[in-house]
């Protein structure tokens, strides 16, 4: 399969006034034609800041640097804005969290759609309406001609995010990027949207990058999973090897803190403490705080990643020649 | 076991809207006759989707509404149409855990004197108020150097037992939990659900346990109530709800919860609910489901089902289940 995007030790710093937030410390990441990759861990941990770093969409006061940044053969590093501009909206779509707050509440859904389209690709009104519209009903959105007129506030949570979607599959992207797109929605309507995001994406053979906390989601939607902790990738794998045989103790962590699906009652095994404070993070494994498996040497370098199957590294020092062996029991009974 | 709270034909409607008289245009029925009961020491989860009036059921119970119609016992008395003068020594009684820990602590109070307002306004004396608060932070798993700072110096997990701290600190018999983790990170939740579940093993307390998660209600309930549009269509110990789902909202609604599992996610299969829910200002006749209801019929649309015992302790709220 062909590589759409390939990213190498991409690098994001804010400049704030008390100091440099390290947001994402070095992360690699490539996704290939169609396919689905999930990025996982908890806010603050860098995932979604590395999407944005890629797609230019911070402030002036991150600083974004990568050894390399192809998309589709296109180094995006050397870009000029315009040119970048012309690759990120025709072949990359966004999806945000939060449908409210992205769209304009002052515009009708309809000019929201329209405008960008015929700027981007210098149509007529008519001709983009058509697009529009015929968008519309891809995302299964009932009555699009009457909801073209609506502003965002007369339609529903679900609604709002298949408008969202519809804006980001207009041209046709060869990549979705999905930033907890269903968090701020009920399960029923979580439910219809990635159902409706599987469906896409089997009609038009899109690539999706889904950014999410809920384990749940990834592993109904993903094929491969990025295990993200303190601004670096700590174990990434298929979905199978992450929740099979996962080999890090944070993904175990994650796994233990949720309750099993077949409902027995057994106590929660939470994380302790919490995440590290990313100004000054520590030298070695983000995660020697509370990880219980702590050894002298986690606290003084970042360990590397460890190479464990074609698709499946985890950078923990429990996996170098020697250490002490820690065996993960797995969360099914 | 002996009924610690009790809510019998539940009413809370909101006006919406007046006309020039003063008068309510329409009214939106939040919580629509709802009855059930939580035992001393028992967790009862309510859980539904937003604007189904979990949250305010739990807000009726405690009575920051007067609700409109129905009868709330406390330990057997009807508390529901109280004045704030004899309701005062009940209000002492009964707590509440806020969703979000980030706007439901004062900035610009310490964690100590937070803890410490419930004390100060039952009257306790400042060296009680002392003493309980350095127990309190103990039992929720703080250190007594929190107690000079402020909330923004804390994790939200953290800070979420801050709020759990002053809702113990008048001893409480019972509190009222909406949606306590879900502003909390997976690794965090974990955390409260632990502090709750062993402070209601070390306190012997009862929770409402309000939230859409539908696992979590599944771990910590012991009984769980689901709702929709303001009415309960489904009760049932916990293990009996999930092994032997009866409504069609509650098979679709656990159908739709993503299983944290490949294996399974592949192999379980969901049932499409199309549609939103619908507004509970003018809900629809009869059953308010059957719009979405893939097995409404003509009965549904005239009569409302009542909520039926169909199996020890199991009850549904549907015409189709006999």
């Amino acid at each position: 399969m062909q590589r759409l995007l390939d990213i190498e030790n991409l690098r994001t710093t804010f400049d704030i006034h008390v100091g440099k937030v390290q947001a994402v410390r070095g992360v690699n990441l490539h996704v290939d034609e169609g396919e689905t990759v999930g990025i996982v861990g908890e806010s603050g941990c860098g995932k979604s800041v590395s999407m944005l770093s890629v797609l230019h969409l911070l402030p002036d006061y991150a600083k974004i640097s990568a050894d390399k940044m192809v998309f589709d053969g296109t180094d995006l590093t050397t870009l000029t804005p315009k040119m970048f501009r012309k690759i990120s909206g025709d072949q990359i779509g966004m999806i945000f969290q939060d449908p409210m707050t992205s769209l304009n509440p002052l515009f009708t859904v309809g000019d929201q759609l329209i405008e960008p389209l015929r700027i981007h690709k210098g149509i007529s009104k008519a001709e983009a309406r058509e697009i529009v519209l015929e968008k519309l009903r891809l995302v299964e959105i009932p009555d699009p001609e009457s909801r073209m007129k609506q502003y965002p506030h007369e339609l529903s949570g679900g609604m709002r995010q298949r408008i969202m979607i519809a804006m980001a599959i207009m041209c046709n992207p060869r990549l979705i990027i999905a930033d907890e797109p269903t968090t701020a929605l009920d399960v029923t309507i979580q439910a219809q949207i990635l159902d409706l995001l599987q469906s896409l994406q089997k009609k038009l053979g899109t690539a999706v990058i889904m950014i999410t906390h809920d384990l749940g989601v990834i592993a109904g939607m993903c094929s491969r999973v990025l295990v993200m902790y303190g601004g670096v990738v700590v174990e990434e794998g298929t979905v199978r090897e992450i929740f099979y045989e996962p080999k890090h103790p944070y993904t175990w962590g994650l796994l233990r803190s949720i309750p099993q699906k077949s409902g027995e009652k057994r106590k929660l095994i939470p994380i302790p403490g919490s995440p590290p404070d990313l100004i000054a993070p520590p030298p070695g494994c983000p995660f020697v705080a509370r990880c219980p498996y702590a050894m002298n040497i986690c606290n003084s370098t970042l360990p590397e990643m460890t190479q464990l199957s074609d698709t499946h590294c985890a950078r923990c020092r429990l996996l170098d020649e020697g250490a002490p062996r820690v065996v993960w029991e797995g969360n099914r009974e | 076991m002996s009924t610690i709270v009790e809510a019998r034909g539940l009413k809370m409607y909101f006006p919406v809207g007046r006309t020039l008289g003063g008068k309510p245009k329409k009214l939106l029925k939040a919580v629509d006759d709802v009855s059930f009961s939580i035992a001393k020491g028992e967790t009862f989860g309510l859980v539904g989707e937003s604007g189904c009036g979990k949250t305010t059921i739990g807000r009726c119970l405690v009575r920051l509404y007067e609700p409109t119609d129905g009868q709330i016992f406390f330990d057997g008395q009807d508390i529901a149409h109280l004045s704030e003068k004899p309701l005062a020594p009940y209000r002492r009684r009964m707590q509440m855990i806020f969703q979000d820990p980030y706007a439901s602590l004062n900035p610009r109070m310490t964690v100590a004197s937070i803890i410490a307002e419930p004390l100060r306004y039952a009257g306790a004396s400042r060296e009680y108020q002392n003493e309980r608060v350095r127990e309190l932070v103990d039992l929720v798993g703080l250190k007594p150097d929190h107690l000079q700072r402020y909330p923004h110096e804390f994790s939200g997990g953290q800070r979420q037992r801050v709020g759990i701290a002053r809702a113990l600190a008048c001893n409480p018999e019972f509190i009222v939990c909406d949606e306590p983790i879900s502003a909390l990170d997976v690794s965090i939740q974990a955390q409260v659900i632990n502090t709750l579940e062993s402070l209601q093993e070390k306190l012997g307390l009862s929770y409402l346990f309000v939230s859409h998660d539908l696992s979590m209600v599944r771990h910590i309930s012991h009984n769980v109530g689901v709702m929709y549009l303001g009415c309960m269509v489904e009760r049932a110990p916990v293990q009996e709800l999930y092994s032997n789902m009866l409504h069609p909202y509650t098979q679709a609604l656990m159908s739709a919860v993503p299983i944290p599992d490949p294996d399974m996610a592949a192999a379980s299969q969901r049932i499409h609910l199309s549609g939103d829910v619908p507004t509970p200002i003018d809900p629809p006749s009869g059953c308010r489901f059957r719009a979405r209801c893939p097995y409404a019929t003509e009965q549904c649309a005239q009569e409302r089902p009542e909520l039926r015992e169909v199996a020890p302790d199991h009850f549904v709220a549907c015409h189709r289940i006999k």
